[in-house]
């Protein structure tokens, strides 16, 4: 696969990926123009072992745990304190509010739920992260009871 | 499945706006971090050839006659390429780690890099003084022959204060510094690790 077309394919879904570790815009689009850097320079190596997929989100995700390193410079944006009390009904704050949640969650739990929400197979998303495919299936569970609950809580629904 | 309810969490996860970044803009990145990383190594290797290449001029230019003068030249020479040689292969280790793992695997590398760092540092560092001290006071050691003895004793006495100063102020202070930011940074590693254990 050429890299234009690796990066034209997986530009969006690696974003959303980063902007589920940290939720920061910013620092999402610095991570993912990181991950599709080392992408570029390691697809040489790349060898049909895997699919292309499963190769670009280890890569991304590592990458995101390795910013942990860096957690320092990018304080986690918080939201608006009272946008849980306004019960908006735009999507755009529900948006947001799902974003806000995962990202507080521990993190290889926000790289496995936002995986799955990315539509990845659950046997990928075990091969990514490097359990079995019914640990991967019970925090799969674990995360959206908790996410559920959360939106509950604020009444975004 | 079923505790979804109403909320479809993989319709709003996909409705967050993304821009995708023209290809040039990145291409232009990768340009300039080829860039710097190439500086990196060019700066270390002039630096170590560079510094070589003046003690190699001062050996033969000065003609030392004091065979302790030459083990002292080989001792402070040999306490830089050590410590430039290690710290820029752990440099190099830490770089290059294998991005291709599951994030089980990268996590647990990340940790056993961050260790080893860790062990090198406090190690190395005490390496690199005693040779670079021991170095020095060889060398010194022909030229202080030559002085009155209350010169002697008094270059050599500035220059091992200056050297205990190094070792008992400013090397703790900054090996703490490092340490601590290290020693955080295995525990957050090794508690992101442990998520996956339970």
């Amino acid at each position: 696969m050429e890299f234009e077309q690796i990066y034209k394919t997986y530009w969006d879904r690696i974003f959303r990926l980063c902007m589920g570790f940290v939720n920061d815009y910013d620092a999402a689009q610095d991570l993912a123009q990181e991950t599709f850097i080392i992408v570029w320079q390691k697809l040489e190596t790349f060898r049909n072992e895997s699919s292309i997929g499963t190769w670009i989100f280890r890569i991304a995700s590592n990458n995101c745990l390795r910013q942990i390193e860096k957690q320092k410079r990018f304080p986690k944006s918080e939201l608006p304190v009272h946008l849980s009390e306004e019960k908006l009904t735009s999507l755009e704050p529900q948006i947001q509010f799902l974003y806000k949640c995962i990202a507080e969650l521990p993190e290889t739990d926000r790289i496995i739920i936002s995986l799955e929400l990315e539509d990845i197979k659950q046997n990928e998303i075990a091969k990514i992260v490097g359990l079995s495919e019914a640990n991967v299936r019970v925090k799969i569970h674990r995360i959206k009871e908790k996410l559920t609950q959360k939106f509950k809580e604020n009444g975004q629904r | 499945m079923d505790n979804d309810n109403n909320i479809d969490f993989k319709d709003l996860w996909k409705k967050q706006s993304v821009s995708q970044p023209d290809m040039t803009d990145l291409l232009a990145r990768i340009n300039k971090f080829k860039k710097t990383g190439l500086r990196c190594l060019w700066l270390t290797n002039i630096l170590l050839l560079g510094t070589s290449a003046f003690i190699a001029f001062v050996w033969f230019y000065y003609q030392p006659q004091f065979i302790s003068t030459k083990i002292g030249i080989v001792l402070v020479i040999l306490a830089m390429v050590i410590y430039l040689m290690v710290y820029n292969k752990l440099l190099g280790n830490y770089k290059n780690i294998e991005a291709n793992q599951t994030n089980q695997e990268y996590l647990q590398n990340l940790i056993l890099i961050k260790k080893k760092q860790n062990f090198m540092q406090t190690k190395l560092m005490t390496l690199y003084f005693v040779l670079l001290t021991v170095g020095i006071c060889l060398y010194m050691y022909e030229y202080a022959s030559r002085m009155t003895a209350w010169m002697a004793i008094l270059t050599y006495g500035i220059t091992l204060l200056w050297m205990l100063f190094n070792w008992l102020y400013i090397h703790p202070k900054q090996t703490k510094k490092q340490q601590e930011k290290i020693n955080s940074l295995i525990e957050k590693f090794e508690e992101v690790n442990n998520q996956l254990e339970s």
